[in-house]
């Protein structure tokens, strides 16, 4: 390094340390960009070493750039699908605003992937309702894709979908593919309408009229912290046991790896215990939703 | 392990001898507003060494988990990771803070081995000195007693005309060959014992861990127990700082001033604050996970005595009775909150 930068470190690191620091970022060539919205934008990025990326539906990366920082999010898409990664950035601080100043052929740093993602082998082999609302539907997606890919590998499919409005709609023709698509009973609303829209307007509940749930359907939830209590209500009705209800948690994941406390709630790191956990496990946690 | 004594006049050679070969980190005196007070800083000589110190402000922590450290610096397009074992010699750590870095060692360790913090550990000869004068708000004699100090080297106790040190690790053995130590009589090994079963604490801790913790974890949803617990709570984290079984930071990049390097750093953080638990949510909006006073008060009760309990074998509170001592508002005191929480 050259002498501009301080060195606070006593000793150099050795190579082994070097390969253990779970703080060194890995990069990641972006590969395509799609702006979905305003707000956000979606990067499909593949490792800059040419491996391929071993992750599971509902894991988390840390993507950050160095002088700016990291943020914690989901991997939006699914690893059946070839040797490159999906993530969405919405722009709402300083490290997501400087990673939507990237284009094509640049490098994001990322470490992970981290965390529990969706029990696979809970829910192979039974009906599955995904519930996604807002920013919700990028970690969910994950598993969307990967229903579809292995849709042999599970009955029914069922996916909500619920935007603030229709021009807050991500992934818009991931959406216009499943409209059509017989592999899933799509459903979809927006809580406030404008002229173009012609679908359900109403909170992501109101859509639970439109089709019939079994009650040993598997059901997957991601959304804003205020949709889970209402979502859980209607599946009380329904009588789906709380241990087939999984949920994908968002908190301040600084670390990633289950040490800076910033994402506790209770007693469990979300980054390491979750971000996906069995209702059942977290409904005793007052902090949890 | 084997137990050896060395004179009065021989320790301060034994001390300055090793001070000459190795870094010596021990308590030493700070004057802070005409009152004297003890950090852990290296030792410049033998003499400044206070092995009658009551308490350190910071605990030793720092020296394995610095206030600020940096993870990853970069310069344009390379990086290079700051995992940095030094070597060094702790010397008169307190058994209550031996027993706190065994919890931060664990901590540090599970699941995903940080070796930011495990490597300098390792790197590290810790000396237990027994407790000469004890601290006005300590109550280490009254929780987790069921937990003993293990990640120590070499235990040393003052006794009658020098010291007993007992070398507990090849480690702490080979500090022997600094010093003319000879071995120790029965006679020297009964004051050493007597010496550490002595002190007594000034404050106390009611009930064992398991009730505390059982009682502690019953009371969350009493809101307004922690509300007018926190009442006077000023968010200022001063209680998690001087914590030595806190270990909970925030992340920063920065730039050196030719905008081209810099560095990721990893600075204690407190969950006492009030962004601690914050995010953002997109369009101004944000959500705040810990958001009043006493949720945060009460979540640093429920992490030092009793969501940890279970992996730790006891409470994450050695009680050092820094926090009582820091806390602008005197509302910390781990006594004072626990004792008065009725049993579930």
């Amino acid at each position: 390094m050259p002498a501009t930068t301080p060195c606070r470190c006593a000793t150099p690191n050795s190579a082994q340390d070097q390969k253990e620091n779970i703080f060194l970022p890995r990069e990641a060539t972006i590969i395509r960009l799609e702006k979905t919205t305003e707000m956000e934008r979606i990067f499909t990025l593949r490792l800059a070493d040419g491996s391929q990326m071993k992750f599971e539906p509902g894991q988390i990366l840390e993507v950050g750039l160095m002088g700016y920082g990291e943020i914690p999010l989901g991997l939006a898409s699914s690893p059946t699908r070839t040797n490159t990664f999906d993530i969405v950035v919405r722009s709402v601080g300083r490290v997501s605003q400087a990673i939507n100043t990237l284009g094509k052929g640049d490098t994001l740093l990322i470490r992970g992937p981290w965390g529990h993602g969706f029990p696979l082998e809970n829910l192979r082999g039974h009906d599955l309702l995904i519930i996604a609302g807002g920013i919700g539907l990028c970690p969910t997606r994950s598993l969307i894709q990967y229903t579809l890919d292995r849709r042999q590998e599970f009955k029914r499919f069922i996916l909500f979908y619920g935007a603030r409005d229709p021009q807050q709609q991500l992934f818009t023709s991931d959406l216009a593919d499943w409209r059509k698509s017989k592999d899933v009973d799509y459903h979809e609303t927006v809580d406030k309408s404008d002229p173009t829209w012609k679908g359900n307007v109403g909170v992501i509940t109101t859509l639970f009229s439109k089709t019939k749930i079994d009650p040993g359907t598997r059901v997957v939830i991601c959304g804003p912290p205020i949709m889970f209590k209402f979502v859980i209500r209607e599946l009380d009705k329904l009588g789906i046991p709380h241990e087939n209800v999984f949920v994908d948690l968002e908190r301040r994941m600084k670390c990633g790896v289950g040490k800076c406390g910033h994402c506790q709630m209770n007693d469990k790191y979300v980054c390491t215990d979750g971000p996906v956990f069995a209702f059942s496990e977290i409904e005793r946690l007052e902090e949890a939703i | 392990m084997s137990s050896h004594f060395i004179t009065g006049t021989d320790f301060t050679a034994f001390l300055a001898g090793l001070i000459k070969e190795k870094k010596v980190v021990g308590p030493v005196a700070k004057t802070s507003r005409q009152q004297e007070k003890f950090v852990f800083a290296q030792l410049e000589r033998a003499e400044d060494l206070r092995l009658d110190h009551d308490v350190t402000i910071l605990p030793p922590k720092k020296e394995f988990f610095p206030t600020q450290q940096d993870l990853v610096r970069f310069d344009g397009p390379r990086r290079e990771g700051c995992v940095a074992p030094e070597e060094k010699v702790l010397f008169g750590v307190h058994f209550y803070d031996v027993k706190a870095l065994d919890m931060t060692d664990l901590l540090f360790k599970e699941r995903n081995d940080d070796r930011n913090y495990t490597a300098r550990r390792e790197a590290a000869t810790v000396v237990i000195a027994n407790v000469q004068k004890v601290s006005p708000r300590a109550f280490w004699a009254t929780v987790g007693r069921e937990v003993q100090p293990q990640g120590h080297d070499a235990w040393l106790t003052r006794v009658t005309g020098g010291y007993v040190l007992e070398a507990r690790t090849p480690k702490g053995e080979a500090l022997l060959k600094y010093g003319k130590f000879s071995a120790a009589t029965p006679a020297h090994s009964e004051s050493a014992r007597q010496a550490n079963a002595e002190p007594k604490c000034p404050e106390h801790l009611n009930g064992d861990s398991v009730t505390n913790a059982r009682k502690v974890r019953a009371a969350f949803a009493k809101e307004d127990l922690w509300k007018k617990l926190a009442e006077d709570c000023f968010s200022c984290g001063s209680c998690n700082t001087v914590c030595p079984t806190c270990y909970c930071f925030d992340v920063q990049d920065w730039w050196n001033v030719d905008q081209k390097s810099g560095a990721r750093t990893r600075y204690w953080d407190a969950c006492l604050t009030e962004d601690f638990a914050k995010i953002s949510l997109g369009a101004g909006a944000t959500e705040n996970f810990r958001e009043s006073r006493g949720e945060r008060f009460r979540h640093r009760f429920m992490r030092k005595a009793a969501y940890l309990n279970e992996k730790l074998g006891g409470p994450a509170c050695v009680g050092c009775g820094r926090c009582s001592a820091a806390c602008t508002a005197d509302i910390a005191d781990p006594t004072a909150v626990i004792n008065n929480i009725p049993e579930a």
